[in-house]
């Protein structure tokens, strides 16, 4: 009898990968066109390796089909979020190679290349990092869930396995070869998470390790509220001290949580507590409005209430709601509207141009032509990707289509947009990109 | 000048990771052809201060792989990707005779990689780096459970790896030092080896009786791994280091209990009285004591108590009757026991009995004694209290550190090839898998 061994190089890794090599096309065939590759410029070559997961299996015979099962265990102990010990899995089946023994699942960019693509499954083709962006939520759980970490201190532990035969989990209990326990981290080690409660300011600093001083963010989420971490936590793990900041539904802001009660001072506050001049240097933009989609209640910034305006909602025959169309420009409300012409510093703006949630696409239009206007082109970049959604976050995680956005008055499950390996794409070349944009505008 | 350099920064892929695996040290961003050290600092468990540093040169774009840049001076030179930890030395000051050793293996090795201008040797703690890291290495990976096992008199651990199993066994044996070193076991099982660490020079039943134990101790800790619900107990091996050797090989070829599928002898000898218990074997040794050396520095040199190799067929193990493969890893520098003279006296026992197509030898010049897994720092002697006294003696193991640590990882390597090999892979023995290590 044969036994199976299966190994992951980088056990524990740090999500997201640093810059990396260059030459590959990422983008599977089907999806995109030529004229869409020519917005993915290739990477300045690096020589070391970035940290993917690289799967390995020995002792297989000739022609056995294998499938690989990826099982996440969750436990979120936030009572704000009622999701406990959800399963998510992703399925990839694939054949071995006629040598018959080692070889590669999933394959380090910079090195050997291999043959190997997933036949079925979560996902097709030859995907290196299908087995974490693929995982969707396991046969039974309930719809409308969303992966993010809360507690960024301890790592998602993901099990890998191998199962004989080509099987969906849907089938039922299969017998486990073998399995692999990987650690991702969104902090790497000697970062420090420092909770911030001070002049008014809500939010937790994130700082790398080592002497210092750092360029630093500001990272702010969107309606979603509360208080988002990991993103900042990545950000000091690649040298960054980062801020994220709280403006809205979080209980230790004033005010009501269904509006934005901190206006323009609460921000400068931010700035300065990360001891930066007044102005930034840069700006990073992901599928926003350029104005207000409520009705501000001062010139500060402050809206009246999120939700009363539903007249722009748009419904699915799901039932699942569309806030597309209450950030079209035309929608959004007069004297809100950003003054982009006054730019300063260099913008990055990314649209997912599959996004549901928001008028990304048109905004960024919108800002373009601002700034072409007054001359100041040259500050504007856009990053646009066919086939994502609202959602373009650090990559490897997987992307939610749609997701419970409230219970109350009804339940109401809202639409982000955005295809599985497309968005995996998207989120992977955006960090990249916005990793360099900091680099070349934040430490030179 | 001084705005762009201290943008310099520093990376290691990947930040957490196996004390085996390999990981590649980016500095970028530096002033091209700009002078710089890179360093590396470890505290220990006791609490000393470990160092290392190379001496590199930036290049046109501002970059130092030490991966692949000669490093110029300093613990290390020429390009050597895991310089930084191989080359680890106690910081100036620290008492003589320190080996650094895991006890925890449950928290990970944490060392602080950073960056100074300019070639560097000393006064590091009284200056403030351009940049640094920190970096986890760890001999458990996540996923594998750590078992304390304690029956039937045992003192031992058993380190699981992750999944469903069941796992091939192996029995981890260390030397004359005695305790319970859990780290290679612990790091076997991250490769797939359901491991037993033994102690058996001084478990809790020796300890309060004052009595050694008996071959029926190895027997027990064999039975005990091979009846493991998550141990397949046809898939069972043993290593075993120094001392460690000489049980395993005992074991290997006399013991009507003990099947083994293969064999791992670090820094050993066959030479024993072939009837004896272990209270008989270190009388054995005891009673050529006369023949240790000194040398100038006082550290004591053990490897001539066994030579030289007797001819007598009472004083070997009769490595001829061995009917599984066996692997000898031998450092040709080994100060403290004559592994190279027995590996070569083995080889002939074995030819003239017919089964040498069972044996392996790795024969490494330059290597010392402490043949360990890879990446810790080399230890050319160190403070050691033999068992049973309250002297404390300094040990010469031997070995060139560069040299020592090629070989280590060269070992290592080839150590869980002939594992996997003879554990996991099908039922010819010869069969070849290609190490993707």
């Amino acid at each position: 009898m044969a036994l199976i061994h299966v190994q992951v190089t980088y056990t524990m890794s740090t999500c997201g990968p640093p810059i990396t090599d260059a030459g590959q096309t990422r983008w599977p065939p089907p999806f995109f066109s030529s004229e869409d590759a020519a917005l993915l410029p290739g990477f300045p070559k690096q020589s070391f390796p970035p940290p993917k997961a690289i799967l390995k299996t020995s002792s297989g015979s000739e022609r056995e089909h294998f499938c690989c099962l990826t099982l996440l265990s969750l436990t979120c102990f936030a009572a704000s979020l009622a999701m406990c010990f959800n399963v998510f899995t992703v399925n990839l089946t694939l054949t071995v190679c006629k040598h018959g023994f080692m070889f590669p699942l999933c394959l380090l960019v910079s090195s050997k290349v291999t043959t190997d693509h997933s036949v079925g499954g979560s996902y097709l083709g030859c995907e290196p990092m299908g087995l974490f962006w693929g995982l969707q939520p396991a046969p039974g759980e309930r719809e409308g869930l969303r992966l993010r970490k809360k507690n960024v201190e301890a790592p998602y532990t993901v099990h890998i396995s191998l199962l004989e035969g080509h099987v969906s989990p849907s089938e039922g209990q299969t017998t486990r070869l073998a399995t692999v326990t990987t650690e991702r981290w969104y902090m790497a080690p000697g970062v420090k998470r420092i909770e911030i409660r001070q002049d008014g300011v809500v939010g937790t600093l994130f700082l790398p390790p080592g002497p210092g001083p750092f360029p630093a963010i500001l990272d702010l989420w969107g309606m979603g509220g509360g208080l988002v971490e990991y993103r900042s936590a990545l950000f000091a793990s690649r040298g960054y001290a980062s801020l994220s900041l709280a403006y809205f539904g979080h209980k230790e802001l004033p005010g009501p949580l269904n509006r934005i009660n901190v206006g323009d001072s609460y921000f400068k506050s931010a700035f300065h507590l990360l001891q930066a001049h007044s102005q930034p240097s840069c700006l990073i933009c992901i599928n926003g409005p350029v104005g207000s989609t409520s009705k501000l209640s001062d010139p500060d910034g402050k809206t009246k209430q999120f939700k009363s305006e539903q007249t722009n909602w748009t419904f699915d025959d799901q039932g699942y709601v569309s806030f597309r169309k209450v950030s079209l420009p035309s929608n959004l409300f007069n004297g809100s509207l950003v003054k982009t012409e006054n730019l300063t510093c260099p913008l990055m703006y990314i649209v997912g141009e599959d996004d549901q949630s928001a008028s990304s696409k048109e905004n960024a239009d919108l800002i373009e032509e601002t700034l072409r206007s007054v001359g100041k082109s040259h500050l504007f970049t856009r990053l646009s990707y066919p086939g994502a959604g609202h959602l373009i976050e650090p990559p490897y995680s997987p992307n939610s289509r749609a997701s419970l956005w409230s219970v109350k008055p009804k339940k109401l499950v809202t639409l982000w947009g955005g295809h599985l390996a497309p968005h995996a794409a998207a989120q992977e070349d955006s960090w990249r990109k916005i990793l360099e944009f900091l680099e070349s505008n934040l430490r030179v | 000048m001084d705005r762009k350099q201290c943008c310099v920064k520093v990376s290691v892929q990947p930040s957490r990771g196996l004390v085996d695996e390999k990981f590649v040290v980016l500095v970028q961003n530096a002033f091209p052809g700009f002078q710089l050290t890179v360093h590396a600092h470890h505290q220990c468990e006791d609490g000393h201060g470990w160092e290392a540093f190379g001496h590199y040169t930036a290049d046109a774009t501002g970059t130092v792989n030490v991966s692949e840049d000669p490093s110029l001076g300093g613990t290390y030179s020429g390009a050597e990707p895991m310089g930084l930890l191989w080359s680890l030395r106690p910081v100036p000051g620290s008492k003589p005779g320190l080996r650094m050793r895991k006890k925890n293996v449950q928290t990970p090795m944490e060392i602080t990689v950073s960056v100074y201008q300019g070639h560097q040797t000393e006064g590091f703690v009284d200056q403030v780096p351009l940049t640094g890291v920190v970096v986890e290495r760890w001999y458990m990976a996540p996923g594998v459970q750590r078992i304390p096992i304690t029956e039937d008199g045992l003192t031992a651990t058993l380190f699981l790896p992750s999944g469903p199993g069941p796992f091939p066994g192996l029995l981890d044996l260390w030397g004359g030092g005695g305790q319970l070193v859990e780290y290679r076991a612990a790091l076997l099982a991250s490769h797939g080896i359901a491991s037993l660490a033994l102690d058996y020079l001084t478990p809790k039943i020796t300890m309060e009786t004052g009595k050694m134990v008996d071959n029926q101790y190895f027997e027990t800790a064999y039975r005990v791994l091979q009846q493991h619900p998550k141990v397949l107990g046809s898939r069972i091996a043993m290593l075993g280091l120094c001392f460690g050797t000489s049980i395993t090989l005992k074991m290997a070829v006399y013991s009507q209990v003990v099947k083994l599928r293969c064999v791992v002898c670090i820094s050993g000898s066959h030479v024993q009285p072939v009837d004896g218990n272990l209270e008989q074997i270190l009388s054995f040794f005891k009673k050529n004591a006369d023949k240790s050396c000194f040398n100038e520095d006082n550290e004591v040199i053990w490897r001539d108590l066994l030579l030289p190799i007797p001819t007598d067929p009472s004083l070997k193990v009769d490595v001829g009757r061995l009917q599984c493969p066996l692997m000898l890893v031998v450092g040709e520098d080994d100060q403290n026991c004559p592994a190279y003279e027995s590996a070569m006296d083995m080889k002939e026992m074995m030819e003239r009995a017919g089964n040498s197509h069972l044996l392996t030898i790795l024969s490494y010049p330059n290597a010392g004694h402490l043949i360990e897994p890879p990446h810790t720092p080399h230890a050319r002697s160190s403070s050691l209290r033999t068992i049973g006294s309250r002297h404390m003696l300094m040990a010469l193991w031997g070995g060139q550190t560069a040299e020592h640590s090629r070989a280590q990882e060269d070992s290592w390597k080839k150590m869980l090839a002939f594992l996997r090999e003879n554990l996991y892979g099908g039922t010819d023995p010869g069969a070849r898998l290609i190490s993707h290590l």
